[in-house]
């Protein structure tokens, strides 16, 4: 007994020594056997160009690899570049603690608006303009997206992946069923959901514990109403939250929630766990106001239910002058931004520009999605899509989600009082108050 | 008479029905999790997460063993093992002094480590990330074993320490009698005696480390060096999950650790101390 | 060796500091690295203005902490914080108590059963709050199927700010309650057989032996486990974060996550920082005292 107590002991010193001797003298041989060969650095060495992004699940992981093996295997300016996927949830959170550390990838995924302004202004992307002016890529991409790169007046960043519009998704059937048409116009949708309310069904399936999934409804009503200038103003510190198309959104929200148009408990259904599509999918629910991503997720769950889809943009406001052609969204969800010099950069770039070389963009469509490529809704065939490129086509103008255009701190409160106002806890002129407050006091904190 | 065993019945049925009552409640969200990873993802969503499955779709547990699983399994299992036998045994040296040591010090120091407990570990990941860098073990299963050993002192000092507390003197005292020094009374009588101490220590903190989910992708970044929790990722996408795979990740992930508990909760029998007074 | 006369007493305490300090060496050690330093660092963050990743900070002084003491949303996550801590508190331990009971009376066939009750523990907090908001849901939870069978209306415990707090507390003492059972049954094995079997045989039934003899013996460990359920409540995270993110509005909002979003999500670090520290002053102070007072009453009995 007592000598195996020993020995157990003397084991045990001895695995304290050599683990911190390991730990002291840098376990570099482990990591040299490891798989892939990004090593040790957030950025690389010398040839090595490390791009952090979110591409773990499958579709996303495998237009990743396709663009960035395009080329490794084409280059021949000496650098290869490194993937390294890290999840959408902690990706952000991974970014701040690396770059807080003075650290950052060569090449990394970001999204356009508050955040990546911080880490423009923190000195963590490098403006691109003149390599993207001699590129191929002002004929390739949309404007609209490259408006979203610009930060003052400079490029500091390459958008690809999706154009992702806020839209209503509806099942075509329960409207045939209803004997009901599209609407044109918020009132007519009002009906709409009427109908649905006395027959027994949700009018809308959202799910909103996640927050930016209510927001959608108040952006889409505040700009119906007023259009784009209210908010720019507010932003500007010209205008006010407290404008009068904040309010109409947040009556509107409101009236809409006593009337039922919302699952019951709405603040705690989780969009991340598939609640707003499981009502969709149960035909619980017969809308969704949603990202145009939507496209490829239910088509990825079941392509059978994806028949039964259909989509049309927010509709008008009666009496309102605002263009009801603005689109909420983003055109081009992902953006890569660059922290790196001279000829490392231009390797960098040259790599963000395989995104939308005609192989790629034709992989990306196949998995659903639509890049943000001029003259995409010729590839296209799935007639959503079609409906969404067309309305980015002739959106006068489109705004950025409220919650990535904000500076981070005051998006926050965005998010929080947009779903007070569906919780109905929260008066929607408390709520702009609330708005106007946390903006002015950003207004004042950067002004110092 | 009468009426006490009358009592003790009711006492027994009352008991009987709350052992039942709670191990149903322990154990359904556990089915669920095991019957969710059996259904196709269209399945799981029209028909609900409480409905039975279809039938045995096995496609997700294969599509997750042709993945990383082992390797992130391997990876998990090195950082557990080492940790864990690294901290029972300094845990337990720090426990000692600090329990049966009559020194100035002993009551500062056990509430500067009281104190330690708590501390968010949001704090450590920007501090940690940053000397890992500096050692030059960050992307490595290395990077994590300092923190989770150091996040586990102070709650390990605490339970180990009150726990000490607890063994009679009369045993220490015998054996210092019997000649052994302070070491050696250390090995021989308050290792041995700590055991049930050392095993709940070595479930609760087998269990967090198993988990961990903060340093391990704040401290890796390649796929070889990622532990088990973060096997989920392959099926996370930016707007959706794919959460059948998940719950077959999860499950598979639970069950080495119900074994372990298995193994380990029979160092939690009764009369312990008994034993050794007489052994 | 001795120059003079040392006297036993002193050579005794010279020992005893000698082993005192070899055996907290390697504690010290790992400790000043992992965790006094990130303190420092955080209480030098606080008084910085500072976005978290930018190379330039600026010097603020104590303008975070006045801000923090203002700061109304903070008090709302301590005051929530508090009740997480009374009711866990509350309900965990007795639970915990009483099934670590139940299976020191009942001996060996028990053993299935401490594994099942052990189960909840080992669930990543992933998976548990993936589980329970389906089950919490409006649209096809259980808790709303079975008000339906009793003909009421759905019930939304999750997106109702009064009672979406207790909803959580109460999928936390789900998930912890095992963990003070093990506590327990553990600080049952330290009580001797012998202590057990002179009860049975001085006629005592087992309440008997559970209030007067077993209690007593295992208050001192019930006293700590009180402060582990505390301190873990205080700066409590995960399935918070997971299940709610705070919401809806601040009813579910605590210290902790609060402290994330301000460092991680807003862009805050250094009123993060000062965030992080107001919260480890509390809770330190707060179970420091507690301990204190539970001394006190050891001290007297």
């Amino acid at each position: 007994m007592k000598k195996r107590v020993k020995k157990i002991a003397g084991l045990l010193m001895a695995a304290t020594m050599v683990v911190s001797l390991a730990a002291g003298c840098g376990a570099g041989t482990e990591s040299d056997s490891a798989e892939t060969t990004s090593g040790e650095k957030t950025s690389g060495d010398g040839k090595e160009i490390v791009f952090w992004n979110i591409g773990t699940e499958e579709v996303d992981k495998a237009i990743y690899d396709k663009a960035i093996d395009l080329y490794n295997s084409t280059t021949d300016s000496g650098y290869t570049v490194t993937s390294v996927p890290t999840q959408n949830d902690t990706y952000k959170e991974k970014l701040i603690i690396a770059m807080s550390s003075g650290e950052c990838p060569d090449m990394y995924l970001s999204w356009s608006g508050g955040p990546m302004n911080e880490y423009i202004k923190s000195g963590y992307a490098q403006p691109i303009t003149d390599l993207f002016n001699k590129s191929e890529l002002p004929d390739r991409l949309m404007d609209a997206a490259i408006a979203q790169a610009k930060y003052k007046d400079d490029i500091y960043a390459v958008p690809f992946m999706n154009v992702s519009l806020s839209g209503i998704y509806y099942n075509k059937d329960l409207f045939a069923e209803h004997g009901l048409e599209v609407p044109k116009t918020i009132g007519e949708l009002e009906k709409v959901c009427d109908t649905f309310v006395e027959n027994g069904i949700t009018p809308f399936a959202l799910a909103n514990s996640t927050k930016w999934t209510g927001s959608m409804y108040f952006m889409n009503l505040a700009a119906r109403k007023g259009g784009l200038e209210p908010f720019n103003d507010a932003v500007a510190g010209t205008g006010t939250f407290e404008d009068e198309s904040f309010i109409y959104a947040g009556e509107k929200i409101a009236e809409w929630t006593e009337k039922g148009y919302f699952p019951e408990g709405v603040n705690s259904l989780s969009e991340d766990d598939g609640q707003a599509r499981q009502l969709l999918y149960q035909e619980k629910a017969a809308m969704d106001l949603i990202g145009s991503w939507y496209t490829g997720l239910i088509q990825q769950d079941s392509e059978e239910f994806y028949e039964k889809m259909g989509w049309f943009p927010f509709p008008a406001l009666e009496g309102s002058d605002a263009d009801p052609s603005i689109m909420i969204g983003t055109i081009g969800d992902n953006f890569i931004s660059f922290n790196c010099k001279d000829e490392k950069l231009a390797a960098a770039f040259d790599c963000a520009t395989k995104f939308s070389e005609e192989e790629i963009v034709d992989f990306m469509v196949e998995s659903g999605k639509t890049p943000p490529i001029k003259g995409i809704e010729k590839k296209i065939t799935d007639p959503i899509s079609k409906l969404v490129v067309e309305a980015a086509n002739s959106a006068s103008a489109t705004q950025l989600w409220y919650d990535q255009y904000l500076p981070p701190a005051v998006a926050q409160v965005h998010l929080d009082t947009s779903q007070e106002l569906f919780g109905l806890t929260m008066k929607p002129d408390e709520a702009a108050k609330q708005m106007q407050e946390a903006m002015k006091e950003y207004l004042e904190e950067s002004a110092e | 008479m009468n009426a006490i065993t009358l009592r003790s019945r009711v006492c027994r049925i009352v008991a009987v029905i709350f052992g039942i009552f709670w191990t149903v409640i322990s154990l359904l969200p556990f089915l669920f999790m095991g019957l969710n990873s059996f259904k196709e993802k269209f399945e799981m969503m029209t028909k609900g997460v409480f409905a039975l499955p279809d039938g045995f779709y096995l496609e997700n547990y294969k599509a997750v063993f042709q993945g990383n699983f082992f390797r992130f399994f391997f990876n998990s299992v090195v950082v557990l093992a080492v940790s864990l036998l690294i901290l029972l045994f300094i845990a337990a040296c720090a426990s000692y002094p600090l329990s049966r040591f009559k020194f100035k010090l002993a009551s500062p120091i056990y509430a500067l480590i009281v104190a330690c407990m708590s501390i968010p570990i949001h704090i450590t990941l920007i501090p940690v990330f940053k000397m890992s860098k500096n050692m030059g073990i960050y992307d490595s299963i290395w990077a994590l074993i300092g923190p989770y050993i150091a996040t586990a002192i102070p709650i390990s000092v605490f339970i180990l320490t009150s726990f000490m507390r607890e063994i009679p003197k009369e045993i220490e005292e015998a054996a210092q009698i019997d000649g052994c020094s302070r070491y050696a009374t250390f090995f021989r009588v308050m290792l041995p005696l700590s055991k049930p101490g050392l095993a709940t220590l070595a479930i609760y903190n087998g269990v967090n480390m198993w988990n961990e989910f903060s340093f391990a992708y704040t401290l890796t970044q390649s796929s070889a060096n990622r532990t088990l929790p973060l096997a989920v990722w392959e099926f996370q996408g930016q707007y959706s999950m794919n959460m059948p795979m998940i719950m077959s990740v999860l499950t598979l992930t639970v069950i080495p650790m119900i074994l372990l508990f298995i193994f380990a909760q029979d160092k939690l029998v009764k009369g312990m101390t008994a034993g050794a007074v007489k052994g | 060796m001795e120059k003079g006369v040392i006297s036993l007493a002193a050579r005794r305490k010279r020992e005893i500091h000698t082993a005192a300090i070899m055996f907290l060496l390697p504690v010290a050690v790992l400790m000043a690295i992992y965790i006094f330093y990130p303190i420092i660092d955080t209480f030098i963050t606080s008084f910085y203005k500072w976005n978290g990743i930018s190379a330039d900070k600026s010097m603020v002084g104590f303008r975070n902490w006045a801000k923090l003491i203002a700061d109304q949303n903070f008090w709302t996550a301590f005051k929530n914080n508090i009740v997480v801590m009374v009711l866990s508190i509350c309900i965990q331990i007795p639970i915990g108590l009483a099934l670590a009971t139940l299976i020191d009376f009942g001996g060996k066939r028990m053993t299935i059963f401490k594994v099942l009750w052990f189960i909840p523990l080992l669930m990543s907090s992933v998976a548990i709050g993936f589980l329970f908001t389906y089950a919490l849901a409006t649209n096809g939870g259980i808790f709303s199927a079975i008000s339906q069978l009793f003909g009421r209306g759905n019930i939304d415990l999750l997106g109702n700010p009064n009672t979406a707090l207790f909803t959580v507390i109460g999928v936390i003492a789900w998930q912890f309650t095992p963990f003070y059972m093990v506590y327990c049954m553990a600080a049952y094995s330290n009580i001797s057989t012998d202590v057990y079997e002179a009860a049975i045989i001085d006629g005592a039934n087992k309440g008997q032996y559970f209030r007067k003899i077993a209690f007593p013996l295992l208050t001192p460990s019930l006293k700590s486990a009180a402060i582990l359920s505390m301190v873990g409540s205080l700066k409590y995270f995960d399935l918070v974060y997971v299940m709610t993110n705070g919401g809806p509005g601040t009813s579910t909002e605590l210290m902790a996550t609060y402290m994330y979003k301000q460092s991680f999500v807003k862009f805050n670090m250094g009123y993060g920082s000062a965030v992080a520290g107001g919260m480890f002053i509390l809770i330190t102070v707060v179970s420091l005292l507690t301990m204190k007072l539970l001394n006190r009453d050891r001290g007297r009995e």
